[in-house]
């Protein structure tokens, strides 16, 4: 995804960095960028940013990263978290910029998009309607 | 007899039945009852990954007290999903004890919990416990010739530390395999996710992951692939099935560890759930006649 920044003072004190760092509980500006996570997500060929570039634009406090479908392709399978140098666990991060969304109350699965499945497994539907719905 | 209270959580009351029955059935000729833990509650599944969100804990700690009622410290569990969620809630709340008097202020019928509860995997158990010199002198039908690739997914290994073993490099599958007899089949997909709940609305990814996985244990010759969770299980079978035919999909079947170490101990492994059925190459490898109940 071609991204202009545009950097201000203020968005770095702004909000979504505060909010993004209290939810996750993590410190993002320990991350220098080194690419890790993405280069071991294996998710990252279905994202429209990869993991590194979520964190930069949290880091850079542009709330276009509120609209990027990565995080929701995020399977929080934790990989980025173990390899990560800096210790940043990327998985709360996403799962940090999901909650943002589901709390204004916005969900991104619905039940009308399985319609068509025969039978899922409750591990799956659960686990899917708890990351995905408000 | 020794027992263990044992969390089996919803998936293996349903579409995993096989996991459990075969477990419940070696775990006995290995000297152990798994102790189904009374008025237990789903786990919740997934673990929240967000700082403040306590209500999704009460789950998996309502289940730990129910541990704490029994007079009883540990948990086991078969299912890598539960196993994560119950072991990090655990942890959670260990490390902060002020979350803890919130979730226990919100439970009214409930005693406090304590804290204490050791969550653990049966292959853990089966490999601290028990013991492989054990494991090995009760197999009954080593399983020869058989080449299994094993497959870890995420939450038996991650985060580091709270999983089973190593999680870059684990062995704790390789060794069991091996103390049945089998042929362990490495491959680099090993503990790579198979898309988890995104199998849910996100068919197509976990279609495309499974591809992969499957196709590195075809590629090494691998005749089964033995895994430790209904949801990688569900992934690997059902949605692999499903790709079947597609962008030359492979197709191997998958089975539980579990259902494995039935088959060696001459117990039954409950096979007969799965879309890509393993019977036929166990039968071919000579493995399904001398089965008993
Ligand atoms: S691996 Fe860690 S330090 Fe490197 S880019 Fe990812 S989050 Fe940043
Ligand atoms: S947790 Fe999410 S971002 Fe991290 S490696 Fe897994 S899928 Fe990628």
């Amino acid at each position: 995804m071609a991204h202009e920044l545009r950097l201000t003072g203020e968005r770095l004190t702004g909000e979504l960095v505060a909010k993004v760092e209290e939810l996750s509980g993590e410190n993002l500006y320990a991350c220098f960028q080194c690419g890790k996570c993405s280069a071991g997500c294996l998710f990252a060929d279905h994202m429209d940013l990869l993991p590194s570039q979520v964190l930069r634009l949290v880091q850079l406090g542009d709330e276009d990263v509120l609209s990027a479908q990565a995080p929701w392709v995020c399977a929080s399978c934790l990989a980025c978290a173990v390899r990560c140098p800096k210790g940043v666990d990327i998985a709360k991060v996403m799962e940090a910029i999901r909650l943002i969304s589901l709390r204004k109350g916005e969900p991104h699965l619905s039940p009308r998009a399985l319609a068509k499945e025969e039978r899922l497994p409750q591990i799956a539907l659960v686990g899917a309607f708890r990351k995905m719905t408000p | 007899m020794k027992r263990i209270p044992y969390f089996p959580g919803c998936g293996l009351k349903d579409q995993a039945r096989g996991f459990e029955l075969a477990a419940l059935a070696a775990m006995e000729r290995l000297g152990y009852e798994l102790a189904e833990l009374p008025r237990w509650n789903c786990c919740g599944t997934v673990y929240s990954l967000a700082s403040d969100d306590l209500m999704r804990h009460l789950a998996p700690i309502r289940n730990l007290i129910r541990v704490q009622e029994l007079g009883e410290s540990r948990l086991v569990t078969l299912c890598s999903m539960c196993f994560g969620t119950l072991k990090r809630s655990a942890q959670f709340v260990e490390e902060d004890s002020e979350r803890l008097a919130t979730i226990n202020a919100f439970m009214d019928e409930e005693d406090d919990y304590q804290g204490g509860v050791e969550v653990l995997h049966l292959l853990a158990v089966l490999r601290d416990e028990v013991g492989y010199e054990a494991i090995e002198e009760a197999v009954e039908r080593p399983l020869e010739g058989l080449k299994v690739a094993p497959y870890y997914g995420c939450m038996l290994l991650r985060p580091r530390g709270l999983g089973v073993d190593d999680p870059d490099h684990p062995r704790v599958m390789e060794e069991l395999l091996s103390a049945l007899g089998a042929e362990v089949v490495d491959h680099p997909y090993k503990v790579e996710c198979c898309g988890s709940y995104l199998t849910a609305g996100r068919a197509d990814v976990v279609e495309a992951r499974v591809a992969a996985i499957a196709g590195a244990a075809v590629q090494r010759g691998a005749d089964l692939i033995a895994t430790s969770c209904p949801l990688c299980q569900f992934n690997l079978d059902t949605r692999l099935s499903q790709a079947a035919g597609r962008r030359g999909t492979p197709s191997i079947p998958s089975v539980y560890f579990t259902q494995l170490l039935a088959l060696a101990l001459g117990a039954d492994p409950h096979l007969g759930e799965q879309a890509i059925d393993p019977r036929p190459v166990l039968a071919a490898r000579g493995f399904l006649s001398e089965v008993r109940g």
